[in-house]
């Protein structure tokens, strides 16, 4: 059987306990098939959700060191950088240099950029990112997981409607990534207020030279519980999976829509099992259970249909 | 039913490869254990290529990592799994850490490749061999033991089966009710391509009486340097004795099958990279871990350990 040989750059977080950042990320990569080179932004005891957390940050020129170390070996050869949470301009623009020497060292490099901003209307990062996101990172994004507010704050333009997503995702391929996803939005469903819906656009060019852009729209039940974690693999199985089908991102989120469902219902079903009936699950019991879906993450059952919107 | 099992895994990580961490992680969880991971050091890739560069964690680091773990309450492991360590301190932080733990889990099994040297010469900071001696077999409930620890601390020079069953006995008289020699330099009956290892652990009859298991088995050497291997064979015996409790035979049976498939897989890319000839670098020699992922959940046998 051919082996695939595909080399993933991971930078995102480590925490001790728990399922976020790299952790969240390079296992499901890991049973993918997929190498993952990880560099850690951070060492954390567990996530910031829990009472006490507790750990170290990597800064900007610790990790340039890194950098050097596999460029000095001459393995700084990769098919695909996946970066997520960051509170650092500096480390960011670290980030940046060194995407763009390698994408030099290999131009078919596909850039994930996961660009946490903040969610429901407010920043969770420092205000001072939005320019370094804006201004140098989703220009040399390939693919883009914002969700509704991060898509609003990067373009300046609000989300309504089905409509005005669509724009706000043309504009964001005006910037840079040729795929776009918005993870989530507060656009109403047409299944009812228990669904959210999630919205995509890829641009690809037809061998006549035009462009094409293919868009997609998903209903995705909602979950009553806050997870931590679940932006970091999603990021990851879009990357898994548009990797597998690369001009057909109808499949790639379903796939991915449909992985994190299984992981997210299995982590639900554990959570208040060990809550007990009628108490709200604590954070750590809220981790997700990630060794535990293996088998969904290795072939994902696929639960829900993407439409293609034709405009 | 799903298992339920947290390991604890202080060990190193690199960027790109497989070792410490790296090499223990992705099979553990791909059997099925929670795997919580203390990184020591981060570097670029391990100290056997032409350039390494990183950071290391402190005594004191590693303290405010473990701090944060108890002061949610979740400092509750079934296993701890050390390894390669350089540093005294952060041994000594280390064995605090598991001793607490311990009291936390008196059913906690600390499993501990007591990384110091091998084929008569040191590579860690001599100052290391007391704390282990010391401190950290004594807490061990499992140890893994290259054959020089025993030159060192027994002073012994001749190298016979019985002999190394001797000194095996005294380990356990240290701490850990399990013992694997993971390789000797003792003439195999197979031939000079073959390597034996001994096994040796204390169990408890069902009549409630207490006997020593010992095993052997040869192994095929390998014509190259790995590294990661002795991290990969700890993180393995832990999961397979874990699933093979009072049955040194299967446990190690399974952890030098997966060994093998993992090297085998390794030499061939290796090989099939460096070209007709040519001795492949440590970039090639990185172990084909996530393609060994099959060997992994359900290693076929390929070595038969002798009950002695």
């Amino acid at each position: 059987m051919h082996e695939m040989e595909c080399r993933v750059l991971s930078i995102q977080s480590h925490v001790v306990r728990g399922y976020v950042g790299n952790k969240s990320a390079s296992f499901p990569l890991q049973v993918l098939g997929f190498e993952v080179d990880s560099i850690n932004s951070v060492q954390f005891s567990n996530h910031t959700g829990y009472s006490h957390w507790k750990g170290q940050v990597l800064t900007a020129d610790e990790l340039h060191v890194l950098y050097e170390g596999i460029k000095l070996n001459n393995v700084h050869h990769y098919d695909y950088v996946l970066t997520g949470y960051t509170r650092d301009t500096s480390f960011l623009e670290m980030v940046v240099d060194i995407i763009q020497e390698l994408k030099r060292a290999n131009p078919n490099l596909v850039y994930v950029c996961d660009p946490v901003l903040g969610d429901h209307g407010s920043m969770y990062v420092p205000q001072n990112l939005h320019p370094v996101y804006k201004n140098k990172v989703v220009p040399v994004a390939d693919i883009i997981t914002p969700n509704q507010f991060e898509a609003e704050l990067l373009t300046g333009k609000n989300i309504s409607t089905e409509k005005d997503a669509v724009e706000v995702m043309d504009l964001l391929h005006k910037m840079g990534p040729d795929t776009v996803v918005i993870t989530s939005s507060d656009l109403p469903s047409r299944l009812g207020d228990r669904f959210l819906v999630s919205l995509g656009s890829q641009r690809t060019m037809m061998p006549d030279g035009t462009k094409s852009t293919q868009r997609v729209r998903m209903e995705i039940p909602k979950v009553d519980a806050v997870f931590v974690g679940t932006g970091d693999l999603f990021a990851a199985m879009l990357l898994a999976w548009t990797h597998h089908y690369p001009n057909d991102l109808k499949t790639a989120c379903e796939k991915t829509f449909s992985v994190m469902h299984h992981v997210i219902q299995r982590t639900i079903s554990y959570a208040h099992e060990l809550a007990g009936p009628g108490r709200r699950p604590s954070p750590p019991q809220l981790e997700l259970r990630m060794v535990q879906s293996k088998a969904d993450i290795e072939d994902p059952a696929i639960v829900m249909e993407a439409t293609v919107l034709t405009l | 039913f799903e298992m339920e099992c947290r390991v604890l895994s202080i060990q190193s990580h690199v960027v790109r490869g497989y070792v410490g961490n790296k090499s223990a992680s992705f099979p553990l969880q791909v059997l099925g254990f929670e795997v919580d991971s203390i990184n020591s050091v981060q570097f670029s890739n391990h100290t056997g290529y032409a350039h390494w560069k990183g950071q290391v964690l402190t005594a004191e680091e590693l303290n405010v990592l473990y701090d944060g773990i108890k002061l949610n309450n979740v400092h509750h492991y079934d296993y701890v799994l050390t390894g390669y360590t350089r540093d005294t301190s952060f041994l000594e932080t280390v064995v605090d850490i598991v001793q607490e733990l311990k009291r936390m889990n008196p059913k906690l099994v600390y499993v501990c490749d007591p990384v110091m040297g091998d084929q008569g010469s040191m590579y860690v900071p001599e100052n290391i061999l007391p704390v282990y001696r010391d401190k950290v077999v004594a807490v061990c409930l499992v140890g893994y033991i290259g054959l020089h620890l025993f030159h060192l601390m027994v002073l012994m020079i001749m190298l016979m089966v019985s002999l190394l069953f001797q000194v095996m006995d005294l380990l356990h008289q240290m701490g850990p009710d399990t013992v694997v020699l993971t390789s000797t330099d003792l003439p195999s009956p197979r031939g000079d391509q073959f390597l034996v290892a001994l096994g040796s652990q204390k169990i408890v009859r069902p009549d409630g009486t207490k006997s020593t298991q010992k095993i052997r088995m040869d192994m095929p050497k390998v014509d190259a340097v790995f590294v990661g291997t002795g991290d990969l064979f700890a993180a393995m015996l832990l999961a397979w004795t874990h699933l093979h409790p009072n049955d040194l035979k299967a446990a190690c049976e399974k952890t030098i099958s997966v060994m093998h498939h993992v090297i085998k897989r390794t030499m061939t890319y290796a090989n099939e990279m460096a070209g007709q000839g040519k001795r492949p670098n440590p970039a090639q020699l990185e172990l084909r871990m996530v393609q060994s992922k099959k060997d992994i959940e359900d290693p076929a046998i390929v070595v038969e350990a002798t009950v002695l």
